[in-house]
This record gives structure tokens, sequence and C-alpha cells, in this order.
């Protein structure tokens, strides 16, 4: 799965809890999830779920702190479907 | 240095059902805190409600360090609620009316919390209500220095919830000390000030919202006479 494949189902994620959905469609790997797409930081738990289900991936405790900006989040969940091959 | 930190949990807003997954929870509750829900005195409260709980008092003490630090990032489960100290009166009731604040905890049913994150321990007091959580955080056990604030706005729209809490707290900062013309601010990593004159203001700051609840604490070097 490339990053740019992981970007448009990501998109998917984010949609439910942003509220600034103008920027949804012009994420990049810069976009921060709180202070950007305004996601309020309770449903952060939400997103680590969400992607988990939808790459059938398991973000750990450490692993969670690197959801900040859209790229930190590519590079988790590409680092997380390399491990599980 | 001085800090503040804060949470508010709207409960309306909560997924019950997914809380309640092991999934879900565990990325917030470390083994250790789940035993703090046995305590008798939650047994009328509602497993998501202490989740959430738990989350707004990591998330109070996650701000309070981040003032002074702020490259840290936020991962519940490596702050840890040591004690949680549960007031033997409470039980839990509805939030009533629109706006709450005042100076410290000592004449309210404040659910009492000692949080530790590598060397730094913190102290919490959390209003528990059935649809709101209300959590704020000091380096102090005592928050005599502390003066907080949640009221019901009437939208959840970013910009709106963002405009009230800020003019909440000034409003508020103002009449304690009895001056104007303080606005709020930003430093270069995006933690929020009062400027008075464009020179920050001596207090620390700190915002919260979360659907049509908002809320703030400000913490003073020196007892409020208020």
């Amino acid at each position: 799965m490339t990053r740019t494949e992981i970007l448009i189902e990501l998109k998917k994620v984010f949609a439910p809890y942003t509220t600034n959905k103008e920027m949804l469609d012009s994420i990049n790997d810069e976009t921060d999830l709180i202070k950007d797409l305004k996601i309020n930081s309770a449903n952060l738990v939400d997103i680590i779920i969400d992607a988990e289900a939808k790459y059938d991936i398991e973000i750990d405790y450490d692993s969670a702190d690197k959801i900040i900006n859209v790229g930190t989040c590519i590079d988790l969940i590409m680092e997380k479907l390399k491990q599980d091959k | 240095m001085i800090s503040a930190g804060n949470d508010i949990i709207s409960l309306n807003a909560i997924n019950i059902a997914r809380t309640k997954q092991y999934r879900f929870y565990s990325k917030i509750l470390s083994p250790s805190e789940k035993a703090l829900y046995n305590q008798a005195t939650f047994a009328t409260t509602p497993f998501e409600n202490f989740v959430w709980l738990l989350w707004s008092i990591k998330e109070s003490a996650y701000k309070y360090l981040k003032r002074n630090n702020p490259d840290l990032v936020f991962t519940p489960v490596k702050f840890i609620v040591a004690e949680l100290l549960v007031p033997s009166r409470y039980t839990l009731t509805n939030f009533e009316g629109i706006q709450m604040e005042g100076p410290g905890f000592d004449n309210r049913l404040a659910i009492k919390g000692l949080i530790n994150f590598g060397d730094n321990t913190l102290y919490s007091a959390s209003l528990l209500y059935r649809e709101l959580i209300v959590s704020v955080v000091n380096r102090d056990e005592n928050f005599g220095n502390t003066f907080w604030g949640v009221k019901l706005i009437g939208e959840n729209e970013a910009s709106y919830q963002s405009t009230e809490v800020r003019k909440f707290l000034i409003d508020r900062l103002q009449r304690i000390l009895n001056i104007d013309g303080l606005v709020m601010g930003k430093t270069p990593s995006g933690i929020p000030i009062v400027l008075n004159d464009s020179e920050e203001f001596p207090v620390a700051i700190s915002l919260s919202h979360h659907e049509r609840f908002v809320g703030y604490s400000i913490q003073f070097s020196e007892p409020i006479k208020y």
C-alpha cells in the first residue's frame, strides 16, 4: 500500500471527527490533527481504533504518541503493515 | 514556573459502547488504574464515566506539563493516576444550571487524584456529573491559587467554542483583578497566554472545550483574594 493510498483511506477515518471538512480535501503530511483539522483530543483514541480496524493492525501504547499529524500517522500505519507481513 | 492544566468532557458526546470495549479503554487506562474503579464510592458511577474521568485527569496533567515542555506528546497510559479519593458523601448527580466557577475546590465534592509522569507528581481535582466532567491539575495539593470555570454554550462549532471560552476566561480574570484591556495570545509553540499591553501577564491559563461545554483554569502565583 503506497502513502497516497493510505492518505486517501485516512481521510475517511478522520471525516467523522473533524469539524474542518474543507481542509480534509487538501490535507498533506504536515496537517496537524488537532490544530488544523480541529479534531477534539477526546477523539484521538477513536481514530486509533478506526485505523486499527481499517488496516487490520494493532497500534500499541508507545506507538499511539505518533498520532500527531498526517505524515506521522502514515509512517505509523506503513510501519505496522510491514511488521504484519 | 507556574503552569495550568484543565480538561472537560461532555459525557453526552462519548460513545458508551465503544468506551466499554477493552481495546478502547486499554489505550487510556493502565491495569493498576482499572483497579481504582473498584472503590465502593464508584458503585453508582458507570464504567464509561470512570474511563473519561481518568482521560480528563491525564489530559489536564499533559497540558500542565506541556507549557514548560512544548515537545511533550500525549500518551494517556504514560500518565499514571496512582490515587483517586472520592468524597464519602459523593453521589452521581446532574449538572445544574448554565455555568459554574470558583476559586479552588474546598466547598465542593471534588474527586482528588495523584498523577505520576516520569519524575513529576501532580494533583488533580475533578467534578463528575452525569453530563459533564471537569478536571483541573496543579503541582500543589492545595488549589487555593487556582480559579476555574465551566459553561454551557449555544453551539458546538469550533470557532464559536474558541471565542466563547476566551471571553469566559478574560471576563472573569478582569473581574478578579479589577482591570481591563487583557487579551488572549499564544506562545510560538501554541500555548495560550494572557497579554496586557502586548506583554505576557503573569498567570498561567488552560482552555478546554467539548461539544457545548467550554472551560478554563487560571493558576495564580499567590492565593486569590476573591
